[in-house]
């Protein structure tokens, strides 16, 4: 099953503040919901088990997170690979960064992912509902961080 | 001990025809079958397997270290530790050979990547759970069209390069074969000098059995004795015990194969699947019996697959209905190892019979199969090797070419079919029909269900925007595989065997190599055997699916239970009577040429009154026997048909639709079965009851379907959807008795029948109650949506 | 744990883990019967009588919710080695093939008839369509029912001709 996302959220933070969130692995790993353990493998590479519920497929993924920050691009690619309860999940994210005048930095993102196993065919139904309020709470979790630094 | 011998009660014998209730009913109804899962040995461990989410992908690394921490599982296993034994392919039915664990990648969704053994079910489980494997995606084949595309990724690097396979040339890696019967040059002729031509598409969507009771294996190596039981849920105990032999070096004698009660088959329970092998050799390493059930997502994913056949036809006639030349193509999407269970000849099965009941002159078919990214299988669900694909075709094209001929389809049929006194009928694809009546049987149905008057009916509501339509099936079986000069399976003749022991008080017990899984055959080789010995029926008991005690035979599917070991049963009774009447002679004091078998006695020829009952002589047998003769009442019969058998029905469907929600509903549905002579009629018409509600399923609810990354998308019973008491028909049944000229007792087989010829009767229904809107076929499964969707597209109100 | 289940009137005592759902620890406990045949409560061939006047299936409870419930199964219709009136009717019908869903159709149409003592083939249908059999098409098992409705609405002794 592949899912395509694609959106833009207005953080009440410098673009300053952003860039040094997002580089910090720690920082971004405070903002997945349902964290169980994460294990930081260096600034860029972290391995985290999140609680997970599809539907009927509940229990945790384990997830191999890649940040891979281009701030000479203004870009943040991240790459999330892994699974867990028979199911896979391979996704790309990016976002271009822009500051605004206001101090408020605009995140133009987009993501495909791609799942497969019984997160895909038993959860197939809700699979795209979560998914998105997934994604949702993940920036919430990041504007609301962001802005307290 | 008081033996009674004389008083031998007339009802005591129940023989052919009688409806008498099952003798196996006993233990089902408090709650005592016997089923695998029930089974439980001392020491017994519990296998899960470990499965791919990925339906193409490179295995990377397989890490079982945190599996093997949780308390209670013993051992984890995967491809490599089964190379070392040997057996980390085996072969496959149809030449072919598939992974038992995968080696080095994955070739479908859920396929199997280890196995963990541990003490407990939930062990075993958390175990599973615990593998962490390592995957790198690949291009993934679902599309059969697009395997053999020039730039389509090979599946099956094993066979990389081969051009050749077990049947023949390859044309591209992802083909397995092409298969073609018939002459190509005579019938394009023919179709090209034919008045009216019709060409169709049509797909018969992949399917799946799915037995209540899922599949199962318990494998049980005793170290001591170096003896093997395998108790498996195998609807052919002898063939697993041979192949089994085979693949792992035990010899043949050192495996016990039993198939206990089982909780439905349809073909599901026929090949050999990797759990059971991993269950096996789980229990040879570890010394201790392995238990493997599979959960219904094992059986819906992973296990045989049924149907899958995209079909393309084209039919010649002249302008007044009289067919003239058939020509068909078919792709047939085999999965990732052609695990088809089709006898060794005929790697399409009897598909061959496409042209049906009717008179073709002129045909040929042809038919490539391919892998794709899917579960193996190709089984014959409920059918005799590919012949429900063939009886849909035909009988969906029939409707095709009356509506194009603008001839009612009933009538079209019944200018066409093969008469009476053509048979022996040679068809066109070279099959020997044995008997039909075929226009009797029809007739028949369209009287039971008022056919002219549902016309009229149908007419009147039309008129008033109404949608209802009538759909018939006049098909033709092809089953009892199968005679011995053509049918085999991995070498292995596809006969079958009867033992018969008549006890001396005049019981007997009767085992068959036949493994029965809801056919009834504890009580109809029962009824046989009463029938030809004139033995009381409830003091004969079978035995089927433990190969210690039966004879060999190829098993029960196919409906060829009652076309071989039905015949095996009649002529080895016959053959005890042949003894007998040895016997009753001696006892009536005269020659065996003054003795014969009237009203189930041995009686003085002229001397009505002088006579012995079969339980005098099986008393005699073993207590007053003539001088010389070899002591006791038995015999072990193998018999080779000699011909297959052909059961035909006429099935009349009557819908309605709602033109709201697309709903159809099925109002009547009359089948006519014609199985030759009928053993149990309250059997029979249990079987075609369930054979028709299978079929309706098929057209209106069940298909195994994927998405584009092969995700497997009908992996439960909430997504593949059976149908419940609720939207099944209520079925009117009813038959007409042309006995096969060639089978002991007439039998011809009906398990079948039904699933075979039922879907074209709903969907050529649907179709006639849409066929003014320009509808000329819909495939299966006829869902709602489909329907709606073209309703609302013909501008249909829905009000 | 341990917990203690009365099952057709005899108390079981049974270790469990919390997760062990009441199907398992009813197979466990020797009465296999109660059969399994999906993991999706789809199939209701694990269906079991709470306290006599609920049908459940058994997968869809775990063992330790049924402590201080009365649980009859298959098992526990037969009495005094008399077949309960829907045994003897699945058997006279013809409403059973390979006998894998008999056992929670008897329990499920058990409470069907107590909640409505005689009802129509369409309630009959209804009532039974949690529960799926691939055998049989139903049709027999709806006469099946009945029968057996017919059989209990006689007085005792007055059974069927059989």
């Amino acid at each position: 099953m592949k899912l395509e996302y694609s959106g833009q959220e207005t953080v009440q933070a410098s673009t300053e503040k952003v860039w040094s969130f997002i580089k910090d692995p720690q920082k971004v790993a405070s903002c997945l919901p349902d964290l169980k353990s994460v294990e930081f493998k260096d600034e860029k590479n972290m391995v985290a088990t999140v609680g997970v519920a599809v539907g009927p497929v509940r229990g945790s993924f384990k997830f191999n997170i890649e940040l891979d920050p281009r701030p000479e691009e203004n870009k943040m690619m991240v790459r999330i690979r892994g699974g867990g309860l028979g199911s896979a999940v391979d996704l790309t994210a990016s976002a271009d960064i822009t500051g605004k005048e206001d101090q408020t930095t605009l995140l133009d993102w987009q993501g495909q992912a791609t799942v497969s196993g019984p997160a895909a065919t038993v959860g197939g139904r809700v699979l795209d509902a979560q998914a998105k309020r997934l994604i949702e709470t993940v920036f919430a979790n990041m504007g609301k961080k962001m802005s307290e630094v | 001990m008081a033996v009674q011998t004389t008083n031998l009660e007339p009802k005591g014998i129940q023989g052919l025809g009688k409806a008498i209730k099952r003798k196996e009913d006993s233990r089902f109804i408090v709650g005592k079958g016997n089923y695998l899962d029930d089974i439980k040995l001392p020491g017994m461990l519990y296998m899960a397997l470990v499965h791919s989410p990925y339906a193409h992908a490179k295995i990377l690394n397989i890490d079982a270290s945190e599996a093997l921490k949780i308390p209670g599982v013993k051992a984890v296993i995967t491809a490599k530790d089964l190379a070392a034994a040997g057996l980390s392919w085996i072969p496959t039915l149809a030449g072919d050979k598939q992974m038992v664990l995968a080696d080095g990648k994955v070739l479908y969704q859920y396929q199997e990547v280890a196995a963990v053994y541990a003490e407990t079910r939930q062990a075993a489980a958390d175990g599973a759970a615990a593998v962490q494997v390592e995957y790198e995606p690949l291009p993934v084949v679902v599309d059969p069209y697009k395997a053999t595309a020039p730039d389509a990724p090979v599946l099956r690097e094993d066979l990389k390069g081969q051009m050749t396979g077990a049947h023949g040339p390859r044309r591209h890696d992802n083909h397995i074969w092409t298969w073609d019967v018939g002459s190509k040059d005579e019938t394009e002729k023919a179709l090209a000098a034919s008045e009216v031509r019709i060409k169709q598409h049509m797909v018969y969507p992949r399917s799946h059995p799915a037995p209540l009771e899922p599949c199962g294996c318990i494998g049980d190596m005793n170290p001591a004795t170096g003896r093997l039981t395998v108790y498996m849920t195998t609807q052919a105990p002898h063939a697993i015990r041979t192949v089994l032999s085979l693949v792992t070096k035990i010899p043949e004698n050192n495996i016990r194969v039993i198939s206990p009660d089982i909780g439905g088959g349809f073909g599901n329970k026929v090949p050999v699947y990797p759990g059971y092998v991993c269950a096996i050799v789980g229990s040879i390493v570890l010394g201790a019996p392995v238990k493997w059930v599979e959960t219904r997502t094992e059986n819906l994913t992973t296990t045989g697959f049924a149907r899958d056949f995209h079909m393309d036809i084209e039919i010649g006639a002249t302008k007044d209905g009289k067919v003239t030349a058939m020509k068909v193509y078919t792709l047939a999407d085999h999965g990732a190892f052609d695990a088809a269970a089709d006898p060794s000849k005929y790697p399409a099965g009897l598909f061959s019979i496409c042209t049906g009941s009717y008179d073709f002159q002129k045909a040929y078919a042809q038919v490539e199969a391919v892998y794709t990214n899917k579960a193996p299988g190709g089984v014959a669900y409920r059918c005799s090797f590919r012949v429900t694909e063939a009886s849909y075709l035909i009988e969906r094209s029939m409707d095709v070419l009356a509506h194009e001929l603008k001839m009612d389809p009933a009538e079209l049929r019944l200018k066409n079919f093969i008469q009476p006194q053509q048979f022996p009928y040679p068809s066109a694809l070279g099959w020997t029909y044995d008997s039909g009546d075929y226009e009797k049987t029809l007739k028949v149905a369209l009287e039971r269900i008022g056919y002219a008057e549902l016309r009229k009916e149908q007419a009147e509501k039309r008129a008033r925007g109404e949608l209802m339509g009538i759909g018939i099936s006049t098909f033709t079986e092809i089953v009892g595989a199968g005679p011995s000069k053509d049918f085999d399976i991995l070498g292995i003749k596809m006969f079958d065997g009867a033992e018969i022991r008549v006890h001396p008080s005049g019981s007997a017990i009767v085992r068959a190599g036949t493994r029965h899984q809801g056919q009834g055959h504890e009580t109809t080789w029962a009824q046989i055997v009463s029938e030809e010995l004139g033995l009381d029926v409830d003091k004969i008991i079978v035995e089927e699916g433990d190969t210690d005690t039966a004879p060999y035979g190829l098993g029960t599917y196919a409906s060829r239970s009652t076309p071989t070991a039905g015949g095996a049963m009649a002529l080895g009774a016959r053959r005890i009577r042949e003894k007998a009447k040895k016997i009753a002679a001696h006892l009536l004091e005269v020659g065996e040429n003054d003795v014969e078998w009237v009203d189930k006695k041995f009686v003085v020829k002229g001397v009505p009154g002088k006579s012995v009952t079969m339980n005098e002589v099986a008393f005699a047998a073993y207590t007053n026997l003539p001088p010389g003769m070899e002591p006791g009442l038995e015999t072990t019969y193998y018999y080779d048909p000699p011909n297959l058998t052909f059961p035909h029905g006429a099935y009349i469907c009557v819908v309605d639709i709602d033109k709201g929600t697309g709903e159809v509903k099925v109002r009547r549905f009359v089948a006519i079965d014609d199985c030759g002579t009928i053993i149990n009629p309250m059997i029979v018409e249990g079987q075609v009851h369930g054979g028709l509600t299978e079929g309706f399923a098929m057209a209106f609810m069940q298909e195994i379907a994927f998405d584009e990354q092969g995700n497997h998308l009908s992996s439960n019973f909430t997504d593949y959807l059976l149908p419940t008491a609720l939207e099944t028909p209520k079925w009117e049944t009813g038959h007409t008795v042309t006995p096969s000229p060639h089978h002991p007792i007439g039998a011809k087989g009906v398990g079948e029948s039904p699933t075979v010829g039922s879907p074209a009767a709903f969907v050529n229904a649907v179709v006639d109650a849409l066929a003014h809107l320009g509808v000329r076929h819909i495939d299966m499964p006829i869902t709602r949506e489909k329907v709606w969707r073209i309703l609302r597209q013909a501008g249909v109100d829905s009000f | 744990m341990e917990i203690t289940l009365k099952i057709n009137g005899a108390e079981k005592k049974l270790n469990v883990e919390p997760r062990t759902l009441l199907v398992h620890a009813i197979r466990d406990a020797g009465l296999t019967g109660t059969h399994i045949g999906c993991d999706s409560s789809s199939c209701g061939v694990c269906t079991v009588v709470l306290d006599g006047k609920t049908a459940v299936k058994s997968c869809t409870m775990f063992a330790v919710m049924a402590e201080g419930h009365e649980i009859t199964t298959i098992e526990g219709m037969a009495q005094g080695g008399k077949l309960h009136p829907l045994q003897q009717a699945f058997h006279d019908q013809h409403g059973l093939q390979c006998g894998y869903c008999t056992p929670g159709m008897i329990m499920a149409a058990h409470v069907l008839l107590q909640h409505n003592p005689n009802p129509t083939e369409e309630e009959i249908r209804f009532g039974l369509s949690g529960n799926l059999c691939r055998c049989t098409g139903y049709q027999n098992i709806v006469k099946a029912v009945q029968q057996a409705a017919q059989m209990l609405q006689q007085p005792a002794g007055a059974a069927a001709d059989d």
